[in-house]
Order: structure tokens, then C-alpha cells, then sequence
């Protein structure tokens, strides 16, 4: 028996006990690990031990990932999974994973975890992986519950596969959840100078001046440098450096020539052969990064 | 006001988006003005659950630094009415961790739960998997200490073997059991230990110091001239240096997984 995973499947577990959870979980696993596939479960360590302890012997194989700090942001959370994964198919050719999202409490929010799982399925599509994404149905409010068959085309509950008809297209469901960008405050222009180098210099001189800690400032030159590079490659040049404030956090915008683009997805498809990676490092760094036109130009928004 | 820390919301939301940006002042402060309100969940878990309340104290320091990581005050929800919740929630998987049958000693749960801590923050900063050592020099454990924790998190023990013997001792040592008022400075303690990382670790010090230095970060910035004069080079020999560097953060920051050639093909 070897494995048929040779794309991302993307699906979804609904369970109604935790006893449902660990006995599906652990066959899913233990079907891949005969197949020769690699095994990964995530979720929070009360739930990783239940999972350690019913897999016995089977657990050596299976990589353990504790997500208990892990759902921040989703670039990040998705940077986090896509290293986990990447590890794994180092060793094995394929890998099925049970990872449990954690929403949180915050209604306001909701939205922006089930972007996640939308764009999940666009940022790791080119992996042979088989993700099943485990949601307590006795515990989880019932607008998270039904936004799993928004973002999952085929979901195990009631102890059989359904294919949902509520599934979306990730793209139009990203445009239509996103939020609008918060308005950059105390926004004053700092050019762009010369070249990317110059920019940097300029753009480290107001990190330092707003008092950012080293490392975040690395994190914003690294992700403006992307940004910036991309302006020179594809947008016709750098129009405007603007610097301000988004809610408080350090922000930069920089507009360049081009007629822009559209695709909520930009930046959140993992690296991969032909195609660039720019805009991933730059929203794995940061707090966010917003797309928009504005009057002088097309705008890259970076929020610290 | 804020109920919870007695902040003007105004100052709450500055000490929160300070202390995620990396201002390790801001983090004390924060951690400083919440630790009451903090205490009373503690206070909550009752005592004959065998936790200790200075490591009740801890996972809810790390809860509230989690929240600090995903509250975005542009919602409008008040800080500790979202933080809370993680604090609880740290608080409430410690105490399923420490008290649910599993096969691991108590002792090395605790170690096990600062190596996994540093991890995830790794994964966080990097992206990619940590070394033994740089969990070791993250969470002050021993090298060989941090090995044997992954290792027995792999392969678990039956209930039957002993939970006192040499292999967790010195993990032991690292969990003191102090009185209350020690819990400040110790969870003070160990947001240094977390949050003393750079994206930098991976590159030589001549490449972090060149960085630095051009981009006055910990010092007053210096052209790339003067750089080259104060470490015997030239100007552009201390461009390439830099250069190098940024690419070297770059290709970490965005490696590929590895992809079968016959999966690759058709992406």
C-alpha cells in the first residue's frame, strides 16, 4: 500500500467528543503511516498528550506540534505550518496532519481565522498533503461551525464524509470577509532616494527615531525591501514612501506606477519553483500588509 | 480607566502594541500593571490540583504575551476582556497537562513545556526548526537536558516507571518552588529568556555587525565606508558582506518545501 497523496487535500473533522476526536484521529494517522506518509498532529499540549498516549509505539513517527502560541496571525501561523510540513516532507514523500484551528474568543476575529482557512487551501495547494482541520462541534459557536463548509469542500462529521455544497471559492470569500485598512494617521513623506539601499537608510532612520526594538526594525527593512523591489520590478517604480501610524503600530506605505493588481491571495501562497516569495516574507514579518489605490499611485501598506 | 491594570485605554493599547513590536520595557510594564488581575485567575484553580501557583503565574504571563501577539485594538474589545481569556486558557492547559494521566513525570512536563515554548517562538521569528542548542540557549537548559526531553516527548512512558530518577533531576532544578512573591521576578525572568532572539542568529557576526551598523540598530548608523574603515575593508567589500547577509535572511525566510520532481512539474 503507498500513498495517493500527491496534491493538497484540504478538508475538515467535526468531532462531538474528545474521545471522537483522538479514536479518528489517530486511525487517519496510522492509515498514513502504513501508506509511508508522514504524520504531523497540532493542536494544544492536553490535546497532544490524549493523541501521544492512544498512538503508543506509533507516536516515534508522528511529529508533534504544540499550537498554543502558534495562531498569532494567519501569515505567520501559515509560515509556522508551511516549516512543520516542509521538515516532514523531507523525510517522506507525502504526509497527512490533524491540526486544530484555534479561533479564539473574540466574534470580531472570527473572520479573519476563517480567511486563514480559505487561503490555507491557495498557500498549500503544490504540497502532496492531506490536512484535516478538527473543530469541536459540541464546544465551537455555531458561526464558526458553519463557516467549515465555506472553507473545507469535503468535511467527516457524524461518522461519514459529506461533501459540503456550502464550499466557496477562496477568492471571492477573501475579498468578501476582508476587512477595510484602517486609516494611516500622522502620515508624512520620507521619498524614496536612489535605490533600494537609500530607502533602507531612510527607512531605518524612522524606525530608530519611533523607537522600534532592533529586531522588529530588521523585520520592517527586510519587508519594505521586499515591497520596494517588487515596486521596481513590476509596478513602474516607487512614487511615494509614506510613514505613520495604523492603530498604533508603526506602518509604510509605498506607491508605486503600476495598474496594480487584485488577489486577496498575494503573499500568503507558500514559496515554491517559478514563482516569487517577496510578499510572503513581507507578511510573515509583519503585522499586515494592505493593497490599495490610492490617488498618487498603488499602494503597499506594511503595518508593523 | 481599565478595570484590570488601572491604564487609560489610550496607555493600555500603547503597552500592548509596544510590547508585541519587541520593547522589552513596555513588556515589563504590562506584565507589571495585568499581574494582579492575573493572580486572581490564578486564585481561581484550586490548590489541591498540585499546581503550583507560581507556575499558574507563569502560563499566565506567557497568556498574556500570547494575546499581546493577536490583539488587534483597531476591534474595539477592551485588552484584558480579550486577554483573559488566553490567560485562562494557558492556565487551564497546564493544569490538564499536570494533572491528566500521561506518561511523562510532572517534572519533565515543565522542562518539556519551556523547550516547546522556544520552539514555537522560533517557528514564530524563523520559520524553520530550532537546534537542540538554540533551544538550549533559549530556555537555559542543558544541551543534552533539552535532547533528552524531546526524546522522552516522543516515546512515552508508562505510568509504572519511576518519575524521580537522575535523567529528570536536573530539569527539576530549574523549577523552583519559591514563595508568591518570587513569581514576579522569576516570569519577568523568563520574558527575557523568550524574547532575547533575532532574526540575525543564523549569520555570521561580521554580517550582524554590518547590518547594525548601517542601519543603526543599537548604534548611531554609519555609511558603509566607514564601516568597511572600522573592520580593515572597503566600502564595497562591506556592501557584499551586507548583501550576502539580507540574502542569507531571505532564502531562510522563504525556503521551499521539498516537492517530489513528478509533483513539482505540475504546479
Amino acid at each position: 500500500m503507498s500513498s495517493e497523496i500527491t496534491e493538497l487535500r484540504h478538508d475538515a473533522f467535526v468531532y462531538g467528543s474528545q474521545d471522537e476526536y483522538v479514536a479518528k484521529a489517530v486511525a487517519f494517522l496510522r492509515e498514513g503511516l502504513r501508506r509511508g506518509e508522514g504524520a504531523v498532529v497540532a493542536n494544544t499540549r492536553p490535546g497532544l498528550a490524549v493523541v501521544r498516549e492512544e498512538l503508543g509505539p506509533d507516536a516515534d513517527a508522528v511529529t508533534f506540534v504544540d499550537v498554543g502560541s502558534a495562531y498569532t496571525r494567519p501569515a505567520r501561523t501559515l509560515a509556522a505550518y508551511h516549516a512543520v510540513y516542509a521538515a516532514q516532507l523531507q523525510r517522506t514523500p507525502s504526509l497527512r496532519a490533524v491540526a486544530d484551528v484555534q479561533f479564539g474568543p473574540e466574534p470580531s476575529e472570527w473572520d479573519l481565522w476563517t480567511s486563514y482557512e480559505a487561503v490555507f487551501t491557495e498557500s498549500f495547494a503544490h504540497l502532496p498533503a492531506w490536512v484535516l482541520c478538527s473543530y469541536d462541534g459540541n464546544g465551537l459557536p455555531d458561526r464558526i461551525l458553519d463557516s467549515v463548509w465555506w472553507t473545507h469542500s469535503s468535511v467527516l462529521a457524524h461518522d461519514e464524509w459529506n461533501a459540503s455544497d456550502r464550499y466557496r471559492d477562496p477568492g471571492p470569500l477573501l475579498r468578501q470577509i476582508a476587512a477595510r485598512p484602517a486609516p494611516l494617521l500622522g502620515a508624512r513623506s520620507i521619498g524614496f532616494g536612489r535605490d533600494v539601499e537609500e530607502f533602507r537608510e531612510r527607512l531605518a532612520a524612522e524606525l530608530v527615531s519611533a523607537g522600534v526594538a532592533e529586531d522588529r526594525a530588521l523585520d520592517m527593512l527586510l519587508a519594505a525591501g521586499e515591497i520596494a523591489d517588487n515596486a521596481l520590478r513590476h509596478g513602474g517604480g516607487v512614487r511615494a514612501v509614506r510613514v505613520g501610524r495604523v492603530s498604533g503600530r508603526f506602518a509604510c506605505e509605498i506607491v508605486d506606477a503600476g495598474r496594480g493588481f487584485d488577489d486577496p491571495a498575494a503573499g500568503y501562497r507558500a514559496p515554491r519553483a517559478g514563482s516569487g516569495s517577496g510578499l510572503w516574507i513581507a507578511r510573515r514579518l509583519t503585522w499586515q500588509v494592505d493593497f490599495l489605490r490610492c490617488p498618487d499611485g498603488f499602494a503597499a501598506r506594511i503595518v508593523l | 480607566m481599565t478595570g484590570a491594570a488601572r491604564l487609560t485605554t489610550d496607555q493600555e493599547r500603547e503597552l500592548v502594541v509596544a510590547t508585541e513590536a519587541g520593547d522589552l520595557d513596555a513588556c515589563h510594564r504590562l506584565v507589571e500593571a495585568f499581574l494582579p488581575a492575573i493572580a486572581g485567575l490564578a486564585r481561581r484553580f484550586p490548590r489541591s490540583l498540585g499546581v503550583h501557583r507560581q507556575e499558574l503565574l507563569q502560563e499566565g504571563v506567557a497568556g498574556l504575551l500570547f494575546a499581546t501577539r493577536r490583539y488587534d485594538p483597531a476591534l474595539g474589545t477592551p485588552f484584558w476582556a480579550y486577554a483573559s481569556y488566553w490567560v485562562r486558557k494557558a492556565m487551564q492547559d497546564l493544569v490538564a497537562e499536570l494533572t491528566m494521566p500521561v506518561a511523562l513525570s510532572d517534572r519533565a512536563v515543565r522542562g518539556l513545556a519551556a523547550v516547546r515554548a522556544a520552539r514555537n517562538e522560533h517557528l514564530r521569528r524563523y520559520g524553520t526548526e530550532p537546534t537542540a542548542q538554540q533551544l538550549a540557549e533559549a530556555t537555559g537548559l542543558g544541551r543534552s537536558q533539552v535532547e533528552r526531553l524531546q526524546t522522552a516527548a516522543r516515546v512515552p512512558r508508562s505510568f509504572e516507571e519511576p518519575t524521580g530518577d537522575d535523567r529528570d533531576g536536573a530539569v527539576a532544578d530549574q523549577v523552583r518552588d519559591g514563595p508568591a512573591e518570587e513569581a514576579f521576578e522569576q516570569v519577568l525572568d523568563a520574558i527575557e529568556v523568550r524574547e532575547i532572539r533575532a532574526l540575525t542568529d543564523g549569520l555570521a557576526e561580521r554580517e550582524r555587525a554590518v547590518i547594525r551598523a548601517h542601519y543603526g540598530l543599537g548604534a548611531p548608523a554609519q555609511t558603509l565606508k566607514q564601516i568597511g574603515e572600522s573592520l580593515g575593508l572597503t566600502a564595497e567589500r562591506a556592501r557584499q558582506i551586507e548583501s550576502g547577509a539580507l540574502g542569507k535572511l531571505r532564502e531562510a525566510l522563504a525556503r521551499p518545501a521539498p516537492v517530489r520532481r513528478s509533483l513539482d512539474s505540475r504546479t
